[in-house]
């Protein structure tokens, strides 16, 4: 058993003090090499925690876009040439990049909305409706059910920047804030002779992704089954689609051979991911190239301080002391210091995402205030493959003596 | 415990040992445990190798050594420390001291290895071997007749079975050679031990029960 006097002992033959500026550049490199390692995979991370992750940053990863047949001169009043089978829904589900697929549901019914007053007006109106995880602002009343009289509809905040920008000024009307339109109250007839049905319907909110009136689901499947003439899966003319990156091309090129149209805009998406991807990528291979230079200085001044001490070394084991015994104190004096470099590391690489998360809260984003667990994965892989480096190259060291 | 040596010859001294006659090389001995074994050997006939083949500081041999049923030659160097550390001590013909430590660093850096001798006990035998007053000197810093009474203690440090000497006294005077037969003498019997001495010339320094020439 190894005791004070014995480990200084031990202490003045084995570790010689000299040389301390190497020890310390050594341990420098391994800790700027290890902090870098441990920021590249966290701001990796923290990309994917933007883009990806269930926080409130979900739209900023993915690109909403509706896609529609081409209608050709060929197919102008063909009844289905523009409908979407499963099939090809299916088939979408699978293409590149495409992370969700949605159909648009639309009325196979009249609906026929009326308002009176100053705006007084009446015209039929096309009313569609998407699964609920498609829809970007879930207003809170967003649900309808048979029976109910009042019924909410989500309009595209586009319909009401033509009204305000364009309609209004050149028919001498008011302009509209979006308050101002949730609080006006449509009539709807919907259906027609004694199956009609009449529902006042509110605007309860306004999509930025959606060009169209959007009615709950419940409510078009209901109108469809009561009033309408067929079902609603056989009759899919527009699919949404949530998708990675719009702008890959082998997304592109499975539009054009499907002949499906969407807005070209959606297609020229900026690649800030692939350059963060890039960037991230780059940084983690320079920080494990700096960790790997920094082991190896730091494993070469170990087994330099064992040369050194070679004498002493050998008449130890000749006078009793086993290899293992030695090894053990060797370790017990290097490892603390590969500990503390990585606590260093790993606190600095803690600041790092605290400021990271309160500069991102700014703009908006949410981030966690700890690095996830793909850091703490990177500092545990890292700790114990120095932890074996180390090990290793000290029981190799004096096994040779 | 029990020594045999089986046909053995340093492979530096194979022509040299098949030139000449020897007992114990290319030989079969057996020493049994209490025996005290005088090995006379001339200069060159290998006295300090046979003390460094036994004590397994070299592999570069042919034949069998075996401590008991361990095998030198197959022994992995933590069994062979275990041995160094319990059974088997030795007090080399170069000391061996380290330089960097005062004379009684050298010596405890052993005693707190094994904890078989109290400290008082070592201050008192560095009384007994006169190096009272050199307790704090540095290894290199001592007479070679300092740096064997050093050693001497060292060696006497521990549980041991066998100890073995390669010219042990060969820096002392008489007056320090009797003071050191006297404490090696007193230790042996307390540890009921057998000894291999080795040395240049015949000797009456301990009751030999068999004298070999080498």
């Amino acid at each position: 058993m190894s005791d004070h006097k014995q480990t200084n002992l031990l202490k003045k033959l084995l570790l010689n003090t000299r040389h301390k500026s190497r020890l310390w550049a050594a341990l420098a490199a391994l800790c700027t090499g290890t902090t870098l390692l441990l920021i590249s995979v966290m701001i990796w991370w923290n990309f994917r925690e933007l883009l990806y992750g269930k926080n409130q940053n979900e739209s900023l990863g993915s690109t909403y876009m509706i896609i529609g047949k081409q209608v050709k001169d060929r197919d102008m009043g063909k009844a289905n040439a523009t409908v979407f089978t499963q099939k090809e829904i299916d088939s979408l589900k699978l293409a590149p990049e495409v992370q969700d697929v949605g159909v648009i549901s639309s009325n196979r019914f009249q609906v026929y909305a009326k308002m009176g007053g100053k705006l007084a007006f009446a015209t039929e109106l096309a009313l569609e409706c998407v699964p609920d995880k498609f829809i970007d602002k879930m207003p809170a009343d967003w649900k309808w059910e048979p029976g109910n009289q009042n019924m909410p509809i989500i309009v595209s905040s586009k319909f009401l920047d033509i009204y305000n920008y364009a309609f209004a000024p050149s028919q001498g009307l008011p302009q509209l804030s979006e308050s101002s339109v949730k609080s006006i109250a449509l009539n709807l007839e919907v259906g027609q002779g004694e199956k009609m049905e009449r529902f006042t319907a509110h605007v309860v909110g306004f999509s930025d992704r959606i060009e169209s009136v959007l009615a709950p689901q419940s409510f078009i499947d209901y109108g469809n089954r009561k009033f309408g003439n067929g079902g609603v899966k056989e009759s899919i003319s527009q699919v949404i689609l949530k998708a990675k990156d719009p702008s890959d091309t082998k997304f592109g090129d499975y539009l054009k051979r499907h002949d499906y149209r969407t807005n070209p805009q959606n297609l020229r998406w900026s690649r800030i991911r692939a350059i963060v991807e890039v960037v991230t990528s780059a940084t983690g291979i320079l920080a494990l190239l700096l960790m790997g230079i920094g082991t190896l200085v730091f494993i070469l001044f170990i087994e330099l301080t064992i040369a050194r001490a070679q004498h002493s070394l050998t008449l130890l084991l000749q006078i009793g002391y086993g290899p293992r015994f030695v090894s053990g104190f060797m370790i017990k004096r290097f490892l603390p210091m590969v500990v503390v470099t990585e606590l260093v590391a790993m606190l600095l690489t803690v600041a790092g995402q605290v400021v990271t998360s309160n500069a991102v809260q700014t703009q908006g984003l949410v981030l966690p205030l700890v690095p996830g667990w793909p850091v703490w994965a990177a500092l545990a892989v890292s700790t114990s493959i120095l932890v074996l480096l180390v090990s290793r190259s000290i029981s190799g060291a004096i096994a040779k003596q | 415990m029990q020594l045999s040596l089986q046909e053995v010859i340093p492979v530096p001294l194979r022509e040299k040992v098949n030139a000449s006659k020897s007992g114990v090389w290319k030989t079969t001995q057996t020493f049994n445990k209490g025996e005290y074994i005088f090995i006379q050997a001339p200069s060159g006939t290998g006295k300090t190798t046979l003390v460094h083949i036994l004590y397994g500081l070299r592999k570069d041999f042919e034949g069998v050594v075996k401590w008991n049923s361990t095998s030198l030659c197959t022994t992995n160097n933590e069994t062979l420390a275990k041995l160094r550390a319990t059974s088997i001590s030795v007090i080399f013909q170069d000391m061996r001291l380290f330089p960097e430590l005062t004379a009684w660093e050298n010596v405890d850096i052993k005693r707190r290895l094994t904890n078989t001798v109290t400290e008082q006990q070592v201050s008192e035998w560095f009384d007994r071997l006169g190096l009272g007053d050199k307790k704090n000197s540095m290894g290199n810093n001592l007479s070679y007749g300092e740096q064997q009474r050093v050693s001497i203690i060292r060696a006497l440090l521990q549980p041991f079975e066998w100890l073995l000497m390669d010219e042990p006294f060969s820096h002392l005077d008489h007056a320090n050679i009797a003071k050191a037969i006297a404490l090696i003498s007193e230790v042996m019997n307390q540890h009921k031990a057998g000894m291999i001495l080795a040395d240049l010339d015949e000797n009456n320094y301990f009751p030999y029960t068999q004298t070999i020439l080498l």
